[in-house]
């Protein structure tokens, strides 16, 4: 998208609340963008939020809890427009 | 009433479950006393010999409730033709009406149902005659590139495309674009067996839903490449979703849209070239990861 993937936070944000460390998500992504953490409290994290591809929101349909959220579409898209407008102009002259 | 009934065969949703449900089921037995023949979907489901002569006098009319659309999904396992179809919760959106928990029926629910009926059957056959004459504008041939990852052949096409990181791509033609998923998506989903189209006339943003598929395997969105609105949707898609499996990138489109602004998000997009190198680099680590 002409935008380092770094710079766009897109990724899923687990609700602590809600999970119930089924698993399912993670073993729907195969982009290793969880990552389980069995003897801690939470035993699934986002360890690789720049794996996840920019919006996909698919594991979220595996979630049964519903403890998936993610950014919004529109935001990001703007944000990513802007950034690339940034890099085009150099960025060098403010 | 002023529908012709030419003939229909009418398989509903079960209509036990929710009030749509429950309304798809009073919608058949109206039909039923107007002279349409009924499949019972649970004895159906049991034994389908049972309806081979009602299936063969008439054209099927599926009636689901809710979203979930089970009655199609219960006529495409069986192979099927299916002439119309309605959707009970998408009616009642259509009117304002918000379906209620409780199973048993509202009375007003019904009525306004019934009053939306008439319409809704001519509208489904007039949406068809559109669809075969909008066909034309899209050539039905084109271009494809290959590579092969282990056993795996993967088809790109050649130019005219674009395409997102989700692996949907939109055909451009004018002002048109159509929309669908990436030969790669239908050989990593396998088969395809439902299609949830969205509503004709909806506005969709850069990268927002533009209906959802579902195979055996898993369910996915369809990520639209381009902002616009739905001008038309691919009916034939909706009673044979396996023709993203068979031609994904032409017969396999999903969605029609009006562009609203094409120049300027068309720069975060890739065309043929990129999305080959993109999706064969994609490919490759996939396989890597898995083979070693
Ligand atoms: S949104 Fe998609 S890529 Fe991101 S973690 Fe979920 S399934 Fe994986
Ligand atoms: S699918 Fe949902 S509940 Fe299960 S581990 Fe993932 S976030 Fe938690």
């Amino acid at each position: 998208m002409g935008v380092p993937r770094s710079k766009i936070p897109w990724c899923p944000e687990i609700d602590y609340d809600k999970c119930d460390f089924c698993m399912e998500c993670d073993k729907f992504c195969p982009h290793r963008v969880f990552e389980r953490r069995e003897n801690e409290e939470r035993k699934l994290v986002v360890a690789h939020p720049e794996n996840c591809v920019v919006f996909c929101r698919a594991c979220a349909k595996t979630c049964a809890p519903d403890a998936l959220s993610f950014p919004d579409k529109k935001e990001i898209t703007a944000l990513i427009k802007r950034l690339r407008e940034e890099g085009k102009s150099g960025g060098g002259d403010g | 009433m002023g529908v012709e009934m030419d003939k229909l065969v009418v398989l509903p949703c079960n209509g036990l479950d929710k009030e749509a449900g429950a309304l798809a089921r009073e919608l058949s037995l109206h039909l039923t006393r107007q002279g349409a023949k009924l499949v019972c979907p649970v004895l159906y489901q049991r034994s389908p010999a049972r309806y081979k002569k009602d299936l063969a006098w008439g054209e099927l009319l599926v009636i689901d409730g809710c979203k979930t659309g089970c009655a199609s999904k219960l006529a495409r396992e069986r192979g099927l033709k299916i002439a119309r179809r309605l959707n009970v919760a998408e009616m009642l959106d259509k009117m304002g009406i918000k379906g209620q928990k409780d199973p048993v029926p509202e009375t007003g629910h019904l009525s306004a149902l019934l009053s939306l009926l008439p319409d809704m059957l001519l509208l489904r056959k007039e949406e068809e005659e559109e669809e075969r004459f909008e066909e034309i504008l899209f050539s039905e041939s084109v271009e494809m590139k290959e590579f092969m990852v282990g056993k795996f052949l993967f088809k790109v096409p050649v130019a005219g495309y674009y395409f997102n990181e989700n692996d949907c791509w939109a055909r451009v033609e004018g002002n048109l674009a159509r929309l669908g998923v990436s030969d790669y998506v239908q050989q990593s989903a396998a088969d395809m067996v439902f299609f949830d189209p969205p509503e004709i006339g909806a506005e969709i943003d850069q990268f927002g839903e533009a209906g959802s598929l579902e195979s055996t395997k898993t369910a996915l969105d369809i990520i639209s490449p381009f902002s616009g609105k739905v001008k038309a949707v691919n009916h034939r898609l909706v009673e044979n979703p396996e023709l993203v499996n068979l031609d994904p990138y032409l017969q396999g489109w999903a969605v029609e849209l009006e562009l609203a602004d094409f120049s300027s998000e068309r720069e975060l997009l890739m065309d043929c070239n990129e999305y080959y190198s993109y999706l064969r680099e994609k490919v490759e680590r996939e396989f890597r990861e898995k083979y070693g």
